[in-house]
């Protein structure tokens, strides 16, 4: 059974909802949980909720993270914050997974400095996934990769293979894809006007891609479409083009609650409204239970900020999912195979 | 009666550590069980598992997960003389034979064996008091009360009916806290009926004040209600996950040696428990004031002199990362509203009767 370690400190209500979670999970399921976070605020908040504490435990994290530093400082000024003694705790035990909603910069900051990489890898990558036109894999998962979506800002042409391979891995596993179709993100399909980074990377890719198909590169009007099931990017441009689609949704359902407010246009949006829904359910962030920060030797998925109790389920079960299918080691022997490669048919449409 | 078996003193202060309420076992211990849900593991959500539950032989019922262990223990055939145990049940009468062997095949003599008339209330049209547990229970108690004057009770019940509120009413009846005006409103407002009420006013007037005996309300958290339920009642109720956080308890108050508690343990592994999952327990109760780290250290000394170091490492796991804690045990209980109590819970069935169970309150 896995071993969830959550932070109870971030999140919705100031962590609330990330106990709420944790207490939800220990009643259905017989995982092991740890929730860490200020040990009295944790057992005072468990008093009113019904909770199995035989699955429950609490790490004591006493110290508050100052959203408002830098990573390093803040890492300095609290030696002990949920996010340091959580990931203390995941390094302690290999079939842990650690899950928070904390601050970014600091969950990977303090994340590669407190546990391992797997070999071959010199970075890590956060893994997004968001929904696309067309299913992917046999479960006819709606869900494409996205990596990297903000760990590591400046990424090399070594490091966006590695993420090919991390991120092929991962939806293998974690959608039943058997050889992954892997995209880089650039601005167009010819080379020319991509950055030097990403040219050699579609060079080294077009011959190493034992355990995934390399389709070439994607523009970003086209992540959408599915026609790859991962795309690979550096952290920077990856969260500018996360935050990009999730500030289209927002947009897009702010202009239909506006259209509904036309009194002629209101039947109209009525009669659509079981379909806004669906778009609704189908594009809500939270449903996709968080990021998992691939690269490291243990499991991390990082949560939006405010993530609430339906949020942190699924990461839950994800998390889950993820000890389940031994995904790490899939990961880990991903990037292990980048050393051996065998030289596949290039694809026709690669440029 | 010594200056110990005072009343007055058997009523622990907020401000006593746990360790020196006066919990020692005198010369008479009476236990007092419900059995489904406390004893048994039960299931009568449904009519459908009601019918299955009666018509379940004896060898097919499960007992919750180291109650046998720890009935026996606490039962010490070489004291047994000063033992005695009494099944309190909502059960039916004609489920006698089949319970009464059930326990026999796990080894428990019961003393007292108390089984609800719900054929005879059917038949004279007694429709509340099927349903209704106040008035059966607390005339049950209180007629099998042991008048000696050296008695120690522990009562275990379960969240599933009103057993907390049942068993801390009947102590705080024995201890004089409840006066006779009191009693009679909080059984007209419980629907008691008439006939019940004469004979639990009887009881009362014969007992009300004869001695703070009931040391520990043990309340398993079969449906996992949110504790603070609980919190009204004081420290004399301590809800408890599993029958090994009752063995730690009465191991600190010094009621159980560490080889029975042993075979709590023992019971727990046998049934799946890992010592991850029992050290959880533990921590459970430290964090809640119930148990100090002292007491745990002594626990983890005795338990090592007789193995299962699996289980010692995680509770002394247990006792590192929680070295910063210094919390004082809950409470006793001083006044409880009753009434109030009850119109909280009565309030909280109906909405899970129309809303189903709620996880988070």
């Amino acid at each position: 059974m896995a071993h969830i370690v959550i932070d109870t400190c971030a999140g919705r209500e100031s962590g609330r909802e990330a106990l709420e979670a944790a207490a939800l999970v220990s009643l259905e399921r017989s995982h092991q949980i740890t929730a860490v976070g200020d040990e009295a605020t944790v057992t005072a908040a468990l008093q009113r909720i019904a909770h199995d504490a035989e699955h429950l435990r609490v790490a004591h994290a006493p110290d508050l993270v100052d959203t408002d530093l830098e990573p390093a400082a803040a890492a300095t000024k609290s030696p002990r914050s949920s996010i340091a003694v959580g990931l203390e705790v995941l390094a302690r035990d290999p079939q842990a997974i650690f899950i928070s909603a904390g601050a970014p910069g600091l969950l990977v900051a303090t994340a590669q400095s407190t546990l391992g990489r797997i070999p071959g890898s010199s970075r890590a990558a956060l893994a997004a996934v968001y929904p696309t036109l067309r299913p992917h894999g046999p479960a006819s998962d709606p869900f494409a990769l996205l990596l990297d979506v903000g760990a590591t800002v400046n990424a090399s042409a070594d490091d966006l293979v590695c993420f090919a391979a991390m991120g092929a891995a991962y939806a293998a596993k974690i959608s039943r894809i058997d050889r992954p179709r892997v995209a880089l993100l650039s601005n167009g399909t010819a080379m020319s006007g991509a950055p030097s980074r990403v040219r050699d990377a579609h060079r080294r890719l077009l011959q190493s891609t034992k355990g995934f198909e390399y389709v070439g590169c994607l523009r970003a009007d086209h992540v959408t479409s599915g026609d790859a099931d991962v795309i690979v990017t550096d952290g920077f441009t990856g969260d500018v083009l996360l935050r990009t689609l999730e500030g289209v949704a927002a947009t897009g359902e702010t202009l239909i609650k506006r259209a509904a407010e036309r009194f002629q246009w209101r039947l109209g949006v009525q009669m659509l409204g079981d379909a806004i829904a669906a778009v609704r359910e189908f594009t809500d962030w939270e449903n996709y239970g968080g990021a998992p920060l691939l690269g490291l030797d243990r499991a991390v998925i990082v949560t939006q900020a405010n993530s609430g109790r339906r949020a942190f389920v699924n990461a839950i079960r994800l998390g889950a999912k993820m000890d389940r299918l031994q995904v790490l080691e899939a990961v880990a022997a991903g990037v292990a195979e980048l050393s051996n490669p065998t030289v596949p048919p290039p694809p026709e449409h690669a440029a | 009666m010594t200056t110990d078996d005072k009343p007055a003193d058997a009523k622990p202060t907020d401000d006593k550590p746990a360790e020196t309420r006066p919990e020692k076992p005198r010369r008479l211990m009476h236990l007092r069980w419900d059995l489904d849900k406390t004893y048994l593991q039960t299931n009568f959500d449904t009519v459908k598992d009601l019918v299955k539950t009666f018509w379940q032989k004896p060898e097919d019922k499960v007992s919750v997960v180291g109650a046998q262990a720890l009935l026996r223990a606490l039962l010490d055939p070489a004291d047994r003389g000063n033992r005695r145990v009494t099944f309190i049940s909502g059960s039916p009468r004609q489920m006698r034979r089949v319970l009464m062997k059930k326990l026999e095949l796990d080894g428990v003599e019961p003393d007292m064996f108390i089984l609800k008339p719900n054929l005879e209330n059917l038949l004279r049209g007694r429709i509340r008091a099927i349903r209704g547990q106040v008035g059966y229970k607390l005339k049950s108690l209180l007629l099998s009360h042991m008048a000696a004057e050296t008695v120690d009770e522990y009562l275990f019940g379960d969240d599933a009916e009103q057993d907390a509120f049942i068993y801390s009413l009947y102590a705080d009846i024995l201890s004089g806290r409840v006066d006779a005006v009191r009693m009679a409103a909080i059984l007209s407002t419980c629907k008691v009926y008439r006939h019940d009420v004469d004979e639990i006013m009887a009881y009362h007037k014969q007992l009300a004040g004869s001695g703070d005996v009931v040391r520990r309300i043990f309340i398993h958290l079969d449906r996992r209600s949110p504790l603070d339920r609980f919190a009204a009642y004081g420290a004399r109720i301590v809800a408890i996950y599993n029958y090994f956080q009752v063995a730690v308890l009465l191991f600190d108050a010094g009621v159980l040696p560490a080889p029975p508690l042993l075979d709590v343990i023992a019971a727990m592994e046998t049934a799946g428990y890992t010592p991850e999952r029992v050290a959880n327990s533990l921590q459970d109760l430290m964090r809640r004031g119930f148990v100090q780290a002292a007491a745990i250290r002594k626990l983890t000394e005795a338990l090592q002199s007789f193995g299962a170091s699996s289980f010692v490492h995680k509770f002394e796991d247990v006792v590192k990362s929680m070295d910063h804690l210094q919390r004082s045990p809950p409470p006793w209980p001083d006044e409880i509203n009753y009434l109030g109590l009850y119109h909280e819970a009565r309030w909280r069935r109906q909405q899970q009767r129309l809303l189903g169970i709620r996880l988070l309150d």
